[in-house]
């Protein structure tokens, strides 16, 4: 059961309008419409980080998941599952972010650019303090300073987000849950 | 001063005076409330030396005039000061059922408000107090007619607010005879619909159905956040509604205020003269 239900359509506050315009807006959107100047100015920041950009789709949803992963977000994960596997992904390589039993990281992604980028990853949303030099230099070998600053952004965000989700207890879509039956991460209620 | 929200109220694109919602309690439980108001509701008060500053920063930004509601805002005993210094920063016009003005408190809102820029608007919605007392309780009318003339008499400037679903022209005559032998003459009455939220949503009372584009868009602070008309904070079955909020913030002014503006110049002319609702 969610913390704090999403706003209705109905009630939709003035400058949460525009983002209704579409239908239901998702939970992330229609909770954060309880404090609409915030809504205006975070939604358009969420979206430009976690979308597309000049880090390929793929790469950051790499990144998405396998920080909810960490988090143990719930929300996230199931949400972004479906996202990941649009964006390219193997079902091997999804299962593998999801930590789930027989399947690695190492096994499911060739690329080392990309094992590279979720060792990182896992020091950024599960450690404290600065990752560790080892992950520091591994990703500074293979990626550029314009990429490790949107992708330090990309998974702090996520940070954010997962927490943001897992204490309001966001529930996930009914068509998500569609999808996730259908792909085979869960099973038919 | 922000430009933006002085030039739209100079344009007339937001209205010219920014609304508090005082408090939410009143002495009172009307069929048509907006907020579901009486006396067991949370309160939920502006503090007082937050409102002067509010007032300030709005005449800086370029509103004209304040204007003070509830729940009955005199039912802070503190009430006819804070008006009193409300304005001395801008006019003001407080919305008051004018049951309270008994003994000490009378005294005070004459020392207070007497010959200052001050409108005390009271509600009466039917020249006879059957009619009247329906909707505002048993003996409203009587208590309201004692009142204002001794208001008047003691140098406040009084105003009459007739809320409706609709007075035969015999009745609104009858009334207008009322308050001009109170000496209130008819510029200083106004006659508006009930508007169909809160509490007169829930009883079907048959009044407007009022939105973004039927109310006059006059920032209105609350305690919980800054909307678009003092018909936008409404209650219904104890929630407050969202459909009319602009921010939760609501300090400084010139948050909300600046939002308002933003939404007002996106937004198409309502129809707000038909309906009357101001």
């Amino acid at each position: 059961m969610a913390v704090v239900d999403p706003v209705s359509p109905e009630q939709a506050p003035l400058l949460a309008r525009p983002f209704y315009a579409g239908g239901d807006p998702g939970p992330i959107a229609g909770t954060l419409a309880h404090v609409p100047e915030l809504l205006e100015l975070a939604l358009p920041f969420l979206g430009a980080v976690l979308s597309p950009s000049s880090i390929p789709f793929r790469t950051k949803e790499i990144v998405i998941l396998r920080t909810s992963c960490v988090m143990a977000c719930r929300y996230c994960i199931d949400s972004h599952t479906p996202v990941a596997l649009d964006a390219g992904l193997t079902v091997a390589q999804t299962r593998a972010l999801r930590d789930e039993p027989g399947y690695t990281v190492h096994d499911a992604f060739p690329d080392p650019r990309e094992r590279v980028l979720v060792a990182w990853t896992d020091e950024v949303a599960g450690g404290k303090g600065p990752a560790s030099d080892a992950a520091t230099e591994a990703l500074r070998a293979e990626y550029a300073d314009h990429e490790i600053v949107e992708l330090t952004l990309l998974a702090s965000v996520t940070v954010l987000l997962n927490r943001y989700a897992s204490t309001l207890r966001l529930p996930v879509a009914p068509a998500t849950i569609d999808r996730l039956v259908v792909e085979g991460f869960a099973r038919a209620a | 001063m922000s430009t933006l929200v002085a030039d739209a109220v100079a344009d007339g694109v937001i209205g010219e005076r920014l609304w508090f919602y005082a408090n939410y309690h009143c002495n009172l439980e009307c069929t048509y409330c907006l907020t579901e108001s009486g006396p067991a509701v949370a309160r939920r008060t502006l503090d007082p030396a937050w409102m002067v500053e509010r007032a300030r920063e709005a005449r800086d930004l370029g509103f004209r005039s304040l204007g003070v509601t509830g729940g009955e805002p005199f039912m802070v005993s503190s009430m006819p000061d804070t008006v009193g210094r409300l304005a001395d920063v801008l006019p003001t016009v407080v919305l008051s059922n004018a049951t309270l003005f008994h003994g000490p408190r009378f005294d005070h809102a004459v020392r207070a408000l007497a010959g200052r820029a001050v409108h005390i608007q009271v509600s009466l919605d039917a020249p006879d107090a059957s009619v009247n007392d329906a909707g505002r309780g048993d003996d409203n009318f009587r208590q309201v007619a004692d009142a204002i003339p001794r208001l008047v008499e003691r140098g406040l400037n009084v105003r009459i607010a007739t809320t409706t679903v609709g007075l035969t022209p015999g009745d609104l005559a009858r009334l207008c005879q009322l308050h001009r032998s109170w000496g209130i003459p008819d510029e200083d009455h106004v006659v508006r619909p009930i508007v169909a939220r809160g509490r007169a949503a829930l009883a079907e009372l048959g009044g407007v159905v009022a939105g973004l584009h039927d109310l006059s868009a006059e920032l209105c602070l609350t305690a919980d956040g800054a909307f678009w008309s003092a018909f936008g904070p409404t209650v219904r079955s104890g929630r407050v509604d969202t459909d009319l909020l602009v921010t939760r913030q609501t300090a400084p002014v010139a948050v909300p205020a600046e939002a308002m503006v933003r939404i007002a110049r996106g937004a198409p002319r309502g129809d707000d003269a038909r309906l009357g609702i101001r």
